[in-house]
């Protein structure tokens, strides 16, 4: 019995020195795949897209950024007087004046090419986190900006709360008897976008217990109007901010009278930020989404949790 | 032997483009047969009763979604290579077109300041855009002609063009700006320039259709001027032609036409370049000929286009602009060399 208790508690320790070693492996590559050089100490850093910048803010290191894009403003407060950079043409020399000690981009391919090979030249240590289609991948690009920054536990505990919600909101679709149809548009007439399969938009319409009515179709696609309404979606939720009252635009649309979401008045807005940023707070979105297509089941009861 | 041969290839035009026009209205995401279609019609025209076949979201899809669509794609295609041919004759220059002129990237001003500032006018809300591009285009052509008359009293062709394309380079500059300056709007404006038939209602249909119809009848009108100034300015002269007033009106007419185009359908091209090409190869260069049929080779053209546009990768659709040029231009080498080969 004794003898028993001792291996298990020398696996145990063996285990947790093969955690430690893995856990303190430096990183080698973002999360495109570049090999980069990590600084000995971060102490200031450049976030170059709002979703990051979220990311940053909650992992409690909003005091470290010392430059921003030009969206950032728009999502996170407190950080209008940084200096603003544009995501797809920089002004790198003043980016290189600053000198952040890590840069965080999520493209560097351009048409002209790297826009950051300069920096990376000077020696900077740019970092590429392309923005993900799935939310397992999102979760990984939590953890990825957690290590980097030295806040391991930090990330764990805000990929922690996104799973326990994703799970809640996921055993309560199961339970959904009647499966909506949902046509989600992230651009409204007479530019309809929406999205198929290998999105987080098309997992999180799953999740809620609904039907993609565009689940056959890869990614972002510009529908045609006819197939829309030949879709026949029983609700129809829209991301668009970028006209006044897009719902109303729906509702009014020619032509759309007869698809059961017109008639029967289910066209919602979800917020276009928790949306379209792949960070933690699309559990937001999941469930402003899951309350509009299942009030009945998902009702107030569920926590605003991240 | 020469007029024979023109009426097969008239016989021949008028038959594509109705096959054209049937299969425009037939196909699409839901298909319909010829019985249904006749049926729907009926019932939306004379009030006929519908089959009991027929889904309600059917007779929408057809009525309120395709006819609008596929009518606006005849009436745009025919507008642009109307107006292609005027300003190849009258401009004298195989490439000349409304966009030579300004007019695109005057109505993508205007409508950039619509888009950026969410400008709205009163009363009629949504067309404000489509409004705004109209004049914003015509003013561009206007203002070309209006500087051009300044460094030569008989609107010599050079002038206008250079003026046309300078003041066209300077308002995309101009575009430019505004767009740099305003990211959030910037895929509306994107969106806007690709040019789209998607959403057309049967008001855009009853706007367009009389402003087509006019500038056709005010072509007709000057076909023997257009003619005449085909040969040069001099002999036009001689022959009694008010060259610059007629040129002054058929240049406005032409701009006129592309911007009600461009204005409800955004910057398609290609268009007004080729129609009148192959409808001079084909027909001669009578002007009485070859505009309207010019227009109803542009019309039944892009009608297929965007059949094929919003078809081939069904329920997605693929951007117009892109189609007209990707079967425009092997359709165009064909007919262009192919009969140029059996009559060298």
């Amino acid at each position: 019995m004794h003898k028993k208790h001792r291996i298990l508690s020398l696996l145990l320790v063996l285990f947790m020195i093969f955690s430690f070693v893995s856990f303190a492996e430096p990183i080698q590559k973002d999360r495109a795949g570049n090999e980069v050089k990590l600084p000995e100490k971060i102490e200031t850093i450049a976030s170059l897209s709002p979703s990051t910048t979220q990311i940053i803010e909650s992992l409690g290191l909003l005091d470290k950024l010392i430059a921003i894009d030009t969206q950032t403003p728009n999502y996170v407060e407190g950080v209008d007087s940084l200096p603003q950079f544009n995501m797809m043409t920089p002004d790198i020399e003043k980016l290189a004046e600053l000198e952040p000690d890590v840069i965080f981009t999520t493209s560097m391919s351009n048409l002209d090419g790297n826009p950051f090979q300069q920096l990376i030249d000077l020696g900077l240590c740019v970092l590429e986190v392309p923005s993900s289609y799935s939310l397992e991948a999102i979760k990984e690009d939590i953890m990825f900006y957690a290590n980097v920054l030295g806040k391991t536990e930090e990330g764990q505990a805000i990929v922690d709360e996104m799973t326990k919600n994703l799970q809640k909101v996921e055993e309560l679709g199961k339970t959904v008897t009647e499966k909506k149809r949902v046509m989600f548009e992230i651009g409204a007439m007479p530019y309809l976008y929406s999205f198929g399969q290998n999105t987080f938009l098309h997992e999180m319409i799953e999740l809620i217990g609904a039907e993609n009515v565009f689940a056959e179709e890869n990614s972002w696609i510009a529908v045609t109007e006819e197939a829309a309404i030949a879709a026949n979606p029983d609700v129809i939720l829209t991301s668009v901010n970028y006209i006044e009252d897009s719902v109303g635009e729906i509702l009014s649309r020619e032509g759309w009278e007869e698809v059961t979401a017109i008639k029967e008045k289910q066209v919602f807005y979800i917020d276009n930020g928790t949306s379209s940023l792949p960070n933690q707070y699309v559990v937001n979105a999941l469930i402003e989404m899951a309350q509009a297509v299942y009030p009945e089941i998902f009702g107030e009861s569920l926590p605003m949790a991240q | 032997m020469k007029l024979r041969l023109h009426k097969k290839y008239k016989l021949w035009l008028l038959i594509t483009v109705f096959v054209a026009l049937i299969l425009g209205l037939t196909l699409g995401s839901v298909g319909f047969a010829p019985k249904e279609l006749f049926s729907i019609v009926s019932h939306k025209l004379f009030g006929a009763s519908l089959n009991d076949t027929i889904k309600p979201i059917h007779v929408s899809i057809l009525w309120t979604i395709r006819f609008p669509r596929a009518l606006m794609a005849f009436l745009v295609g025919a507008c642009l290579a109307a107006s292609g041919t005027v300003m190849q004759s009258v401009l004298r220059n195989p490439l000349a077109s409304s966009y030579t002129l300004g007019v695109s990237s005057g109505a993508s001003l205007l409508a950039a300041f619509v888009i950026v500032s969410g400008f709205s006018i009163p009363m009629i809300g949504r067309y404000t855009l489509p409004l705004m591009g109209f004049l914003g285009g015509l003013g561009t052509v206007f203002l070309a002609i209006a500087i051009s008359v300044r460094f030569s009293k008989t609107l010599e062709n050079h002038t206008i063009i250079l003026v046309g394309m300078v003041l066209s380079l300077f308002v995309n500059a101009l575009l430019t700006v505004i767009t740099s300056l305003s990211h959030e709007r910037l895929s509306h404006l994107v969106f806007w320039q690709m040019g789209s038939f998607q959403g057309q209602t049967w008001t855009n249909i009853s706007i367009t259709s009389p402003v087509l119809l006019f500038g056709l009848a005010v072509f007709f009108y000057y076909s023997r001027e257009m003619d005449l100034m085909t040969f040069g300015e001099e002999q036009a002269l001689s022959s009694g032609v008010d060259a610059p007033k007629v040129k002054f009106v058929l240049l406005t007419v032409s701009a006129l036409l592309t911007g009600i185009s461009v204005s409800f359908v955004g910057i398609i091209g290609f268009i007004d370049l080729i129609a009148p090409h192959i409808v001079r190869r084909f027909f001669g260069s009578n002007h009485r000929m070859v505009v309207p049929l010019s227009a109803l080779l542009g019309g039944g053209f892009m009608v297929v286009c965007d059949l094929v546009s919003r078809t081939i990768i069904s329920p997605q659709e693929l951007p117009i602009g892109a189609v007209t040029a990707l079967i425009g231009a092997p359709f165009f080498a064909y007919l262009y060399f192919h009969k140029g080969n059996k009559h060298a």
